[in-house]
């Protein structure tokens, strides 16, 4: 257990990685908006995605953790296994970290009715309809999901090379258009959509758990023979 | 072959990749606290029998036991064991001293006044990131994370590229004042044979993917000698004998003939005005490197 949490002080040697770029990203993308915000005339509430940046930076965050860190992981005569759960563990503590910038952002939004000029860039109401632990839950599960699908690509890449990475990415795509074309066949895009209003951001969350545990448990076993 | 003091036990152990066969049937054990050589040419197969021991890599086939047990996915084990690889990759945004402190959390036995003390021998620049550094400084970082962890087994891994003579010296120095301090099983893999000849106790040779000598070096170093004299004399005296090479300039020949001299063998060389100098051991393996191969083309075209 030890060495597991050794693996965390390991990982964070990565600062600017797991820290600085995502709050980085995350000030820019706010100021970004505020300024795109402050030129839209009239009393409408602004709503934008730019929360979301940071969370699309944790697919990266994903993949450096096993090409920049795994390698030294080896020559620390870490196991893989003790190498997995303390790498998921620092992704866990670091999306905790940005999930309480961005619902505390929320707050203070909520505060300011979204800082004095209407806009809001933390909050917005399908991911809040359950407060602001309900929006911290669904932020944690897509950062983790984020992170889990980097680290699993760069795994693919790094146990069985470009050609096959291209493959499997394909071959997920072809499932997703497989999907949507069945939901076509069936006409049941209404009743899809519905659902998922009905379903809700923490509804929709915990189905993102059950996503992330099925695609954290396949990027272990593809990590378990992979050579540094 | 096995006793108690065996920690590393290898049999039949094969490597083998889609095309070519990296490790084919190597059979060997390592005993506590000495010093190995593991040498042999480029693409002999060392770096993917060290990298199987540590569980980096995966064997094809065969039994391999350190510790009496498997090291993957084997905590208790590889906490033991510490590999220093020639290419080893640091995170990005690592310093020396980033990757001194993270080896003292994973190396039970690491010691910091030495890796201290290290770090100043070979003038290491503590706050500049490792991807900055030059080659010399970067196997700088793996030999003192080598030495100072201290691990029971220890397998380093032509450490010394890009490191100048004098560096080499302080790391041989270093690893014997501190391997006499506090006696370890160091596995040394390197292509300057000579240089490290007085520091390893047993030599492994690899070619191909086998094992071609396994021994103590000073049974290594008595298994050949050194013939010098006038070419009629010298040849007169290599009748019979196994010559492994064999050079002339002019009148004068120098042979070298595989076995051990007896008394009458010198006592015939005396007779014939001739010298016996000792082979070096990296001409020793040179010579039967190159004589294994021979042997190899020859089988080879015999089944042709």
């Amino acid at each position: 257990m030890n060495r597991t949490l050794n693996v965390i002080r390991m990982q964070l040697i990565n600062r600017q990685t797991y820290i600085w770029i995502p709050l980085i990203i995350l000030a820019g993308s706010f100021v970004l908006s505020l300024l795109v915000y402050s030129m839209i005339p009239g009393d409408v509430p602004k709503y934008g995605g730019g929360s979301q940046a940071p969370l699309w930076y944790f697919l990266a965050v994903g993949v450096q953790a096993l090409t920049l860190t795994f390698p030294f992981s080896q020559a620390m005569s870490v196991t893989r296994r003790e190498f997995y759960l303390g790498t998921l563990l620092t992704a866990g503590v670091t999306s905790l970290v940005l999930t309480v910038v961005i619902v505390a952002g929320g707050l203070v939004e909520l505060a300011t009715n979204g800082w004095g000029v209407n806009g809001w860039f933390f909050y917005l109401p399908w991911i809040w309809e359950s407060g602001p632990l309900g929006a911290a839950f669904f932020y944690l599960v897509i950062a983790m999901l984020f992170f889990i699908s980097g680290f699993w690509s760069a795994t693919i890449y790094k146990r069985f090379g470009a050609t096959w990475l291209t493959v499997v990415l394909i071959g997920l795509g072809a499932i997703l258009v497989g999907i949507a074309w069945l939901i076509g066949r069936l006409d049941a895009w209404a009743e899809v959509w519905t659902g998922l209003v009905t379903l809700g951001s923490v509804g929709f969350a915990v189905w993102g758990v059950v996503v992330a545990v099925v695609l954290g448990a396949i990027a272990y076993l593809t990590l378990r023979r992979t050579i540094p | 072959m096995t006793t108690s003091d065996t920690v590393i036990e290898v049999a039949g152990l094969t490597k083998r990749y889609r095309e070519t066969l990296a490790v084919d049937d190597v059979s060997f054990a390592i005993e506590k606290d000495k010093i190995y050589g593991l040498l042999g040419r480029n693409g002999a197969g060392k770096t993917t029998v060290m990298s199987i021991l540590t569980a980096q890599n995966f064997e094809t086939s065969g039994e391999l036991r350190v510790f009496g047990e498997h090291p993957y996915e084997n905590a208790r084990v590889l906490r033991r064991m510490c590999f220093v690889r020639e290419s080893q990759k640091y995170p990005d945004d690592a310093l020396p001293k980033h990757a001194f402190a993270t080896a003292r959390l994973f190396f039970p036995r690491w010691d910091q006044e030495f890796a201290e003390r290290l770090i100043d021998d070979f003038q290491l620049p503590s706050n500049k990131r490792i991807k900055k550094l030059s080659r010399g400084q970067l196997s700088a970082v793996g030999v003192i994370i080598g030495l100072a962890a201290r691990a029971e087994i220890t397998f380093f891994d032509e450490p010394y590229l890009g490191l100048d003579a004098v560096a080499r010296q302080i790391f041989y120095d270093r690893l014997l004042e501190d391997y006499t301090a506090h006696p370890r099983t160091v596995i040394l893999s390197s292509h300057l044979i000579d240089e490290v000849s007085n520091l390893i106790e047993h030599v492994i040779v690899l070619d191909r993917g086998r094992v071609i000598m396994d021994d103590e070096t000073d049974a290594v170093r008595d298994r050949a000698a050194n013939i010098v004299g006038d070419t009629a004399a010298v040849e007169a005296f290599a009748v019979g004998r196994e010559v492994i090479h064999r050079e002339s300039l002019g009148r004068v020949s120098a042979v070298t003939v595989l076995g051990t001299l007896t008394d009458a063998d010198h006592r015939e060389l005396a007779l014939a005005g001739l010298d016996v100098g000792p082979v070096s051991l990296q001409q020793l393996i040179v010579r039967t490197t190159q004589h294994a191969a021979a042997d190899a083309a020859t089988d080879e075209g015999a089944l042709r």
